[in-house]
């Protein structure tokens, strides 16, 4: 055996098992789903017929599946936004936006206290974050927090139903998201602060930069790879959206199924209706609007990397 | 245009007892080129922040020409300021860089343009304005810092170890740069450093710092003629002063068979303090290779011989019958001598070194202060 054929087998060795098995547990499922799609495939027999795009036309016709899709656009439109900014906001405010009398650059009061607190949503459950949130919407009688808390205070005037009001919950859905996923980014963000030099900020302290061109003109720009990468991983996170839906509004999406998003629609079809093949065909939606998103994002906030000298 | 005046300004760091800088009492004239220099953590850098307002000021006051600037924020001094590794912003243009403050303080763009670009000319930058500082060289960095400074037209600069980054040569050539732009510019100027070489070079007086206290402030040449304490005797000077205890007996100060004449006025001074030792220092520059047959010498037994071509230097220890003895005394591990570059001795000779007769240096052995005759 010569020496050129021992080395392919060598690495083939090493690289078939690894590729096997992601062509098994990742792939196949993905080629199975799209095949699913195209049956009439209830999940209960094993009867299937080939049905082509019929699933698809269904889909183009579903109103409710267009308000799921509605739904899901505003949630990776502003849930990422607002997570994004507001972590930004909260890492500066950890790291450098504190002023003490001496101008050395740190933190606000207290900021190693505020850094466990911003992270506790991250170290509880969805499923736990659903079910406290859906007390604090709940009505006054049923223990509900915000209602009590707007009485307290004494404006009655602007205490709400909230689940029972469709034109609220997918805004409540974005509230409950960002609170739950802000927490990380303010560790990913402040991490990526921590790296810049301090005599940066020193610089654009005697350069006369406020908290706030510095936040827009020095912090920004130097974190502007990790907001990137944090983007395109809350796009992702909100395009999904289930859990929290699911267990705060159920399995219709709230009243009306004005809270329905691709996910529960997708769970609603399979395992409610029966009807997996249509199921099938609402995930191969998402998995096709999910990279559309990825690579937009991608894209369209790419800018010339920033070398820390 | 300013005078800079340190009023016995403290710093303590939290949670520590001693001052990192200890009631510094300092008065910077309007256009001076002050050099503040002192070994690692004598607290010449804290100062400088002080100054710039990046550091605290827990006692006594700061004040730039009559405004006292103690409390103020960095902004609103006036100053420009540095920095060791420049600070450059990476993600803006040298351009953006050096415009930066004028921007944010509202100056108009053609304003902007025209002194950024005067800077830039003035400095060699004008073909780099539109790169970022990740594809400048490491001079061309530190020049971008140095335009930054200029471009704000402040009544002071502060500059933190600028040069330490750069290559031996650059640094010697961007030294005389540094000078001569302060000179044209005539902006008071406060440098820090702890290469004392730097300090004599570029300083119209140095401020010598040791443990967060100030030594001494004199022109360069002061501090290598007259030295106010033992600290600033071995620490200005390239290479260092020899220094040694030596007992005082009957007008002259000896060591083993080292032999000085001490001028009476010296010999009083110690008797007065009630010691009869005194330290003496004597630069390499005063000791002169002796015949052997004289006496009073310290014989050395050369390790070293550095030839610079223009200079030579000896590097040896003490090698007489008194060797242990000296050796003991000496302030250093070796004694240091200046020779005829082109008659250097070879390693391993011994030779025979006299004190030149009134270049020594004369320090209380109690309190380490200058004794002047």
């Amino acid at each position: 055996m010569n020496m050129r054929h021992g080395r392919y087998l060598f690495i083939l060795t090493f690289l078939l098992p690894p590729v096997g098995i992601y062509a098994i547990y990742m792939l196949s499922p993905y080629v199975q789903a799209i095949y699913i799609s195209m049956t009439d495939w209830s999940g209960l027999t094993a009867a299937q017929t080939f049905i082509g795009f019929d699933n698809y036309v269904e889909m183009w016709n579903d109103d409710q599946l267009h308000k799921a899709l509605w739904n899901n656009l505003i949630l990776v439109l502003v849930v990422p936004v607002l997570t994004l900014l507001l972590g930004l906001f909260f890492a500066s405010m950890l790291n450098v936006g504190g002023r003490s009398r001496g101008g050395a650059v740190t933190g606000v009061r207290g900021s190693s206290i505020y850094k466990v607190v911003y992270f506790f949503p991250q170290v509880l459950s969805v499923a736990i974050i659903g079910i406290v949130f859906k007390y604090v919407f709940a009505p006054e009688n049923a223990g509900g927090i915000l209602n009590r808390v707007l009485g307290a205070v004494g404006l009655d005037g602007l205490q709400r139903l909230w689940l029972a009001e469709p034109d609220y919950l997918i805004w409540i859905i974005v509230l409950v998201m960002t609170w739950s996923f802000v927490g990380f980014y303010v560790v990913l963000f402040s991490a990526a602060m921590q790296a810049i030099p301090r005599d940066i900020y020193e610089a654009a302290l005697l350069d006369g930069s406020s908290r706030l061109t510095t936040f827009r003109k020095v912090t920004v720009p130097l974190v502007w790879d990790t907001v990137q990468v944090g983007w395109v991983y809350m796009a992702i996170q909100a395009m999904d959206g289930f859990a929290t839906v699911h267990i705060m509004l159920g399995i219709n999406g709230g009243v009306q199924g004005a809270g329905d998003v691709l996910g529960v629609a997708m769970y609603r079809e399979a395992f409610a209706e029966a009807d997996f093949g249509y199921a099938a065909a609402i995930g191969v939606l998402m998995l096709v609007l999910t990279m559309v998103a990825a690579i937009l994002f991608m894209r369209g906030l790419r800018r010339e990397r920033v070398e820390l000298a | 245009m300013a005078t800079v005046t340190f009023d016995k300004a403290t710093r303590i760091y939290p949670g520590t007892d001693k001052p990192a800088v200890d009631a510094l009492d300092l008065a910077i004239e309007d256009g001076e080129f002050l050099v503040l220099v002192g070994p690692s953590g004598c607290g010449k850098s804290t100062s400088l922040r002080m100054l710039a307002g990046l550091e605290e000021v827990d006692g006594g006051a700061i004040r730039i020409g009559d405004r006292d600037v103690t409390h103020m924020p960095p902004k609103d001094r006036d100053i420009a300021m540095v920095f060791q590794n420049y600070a450059l912003y990476p993600h803006m243009t040298v351009a953006d860089n050096m415009g930066f403050a004028l921007k944010i303080a509202g100056v108009s763009k053609d304003e902007i343009r025209r002194r950024v670009g005067d800077a830039a000319k003035l400095l060699d930058l004008t073909e780099y304005l539109d790169r970022k500082p990740k594809a400048l060289s490491g001079g061309q960095r530190q020049r971008v810092a140095m335009g930054r400074a200029i471009v704000r037209e402040p009544q002071v600069f502060l500059m933190d170890e600028p040069l330490s980054n750069l290559d031996a040569k650059l640094r010697v050539s961007t030294r005389t740069q540094i000078a001569s732009l302060q000179r044209r510019l005539g902006i008071t100027t406060v440098y820090v450093t702890h290469d004392q070489v730097e300090a004599m070079t570029m300083g119209d007086r140095v401020a010598v710092l040791n443990a967060g206290l100030l030594q001494q402030v004199d022109s360069p040449l002061g501090l290598y003629d007259k030295p106010s304490n033992v600290f600033v005797a071995g620490f200005i000077g390239s290479p260092a002063m020899n220094i040694a205890t030596f007992d005082v007996k009957d007008g002259r100060a000896t060591l083993g068979n080292a032999d000085v004449a001490i001028p009476a006025s010296i010999a009083a001074k110690v008797a007065e303090e009630g010691s009869d030792t005194v330290v003496l220092g004597f630069r390499p520059e005063s000791l002169t290779p002796a015949s052997s047959e004289e006496t009073g010498g310290i014989p050395v037994l050369v390790d070293v011989v550095e030839e610079l071509g223009s200079d030579a230097y000896v590097y040896g220890r003490p090698a007489g019958p008194a060797a242990e003895e000296q050796a003991d005394r000496l302030r250093s591990d070796q004694i240091i001598a200046r020779v005829e570059p082109r008659n250097a001795p070879q390693k391993g000779e011994k030779i025979n070194f006299t004190v030149r007769q009134g270049s020594e240096h004369f320090f209380s052995v109690k309190t380490g202060e200058r004794l002047e005759p």
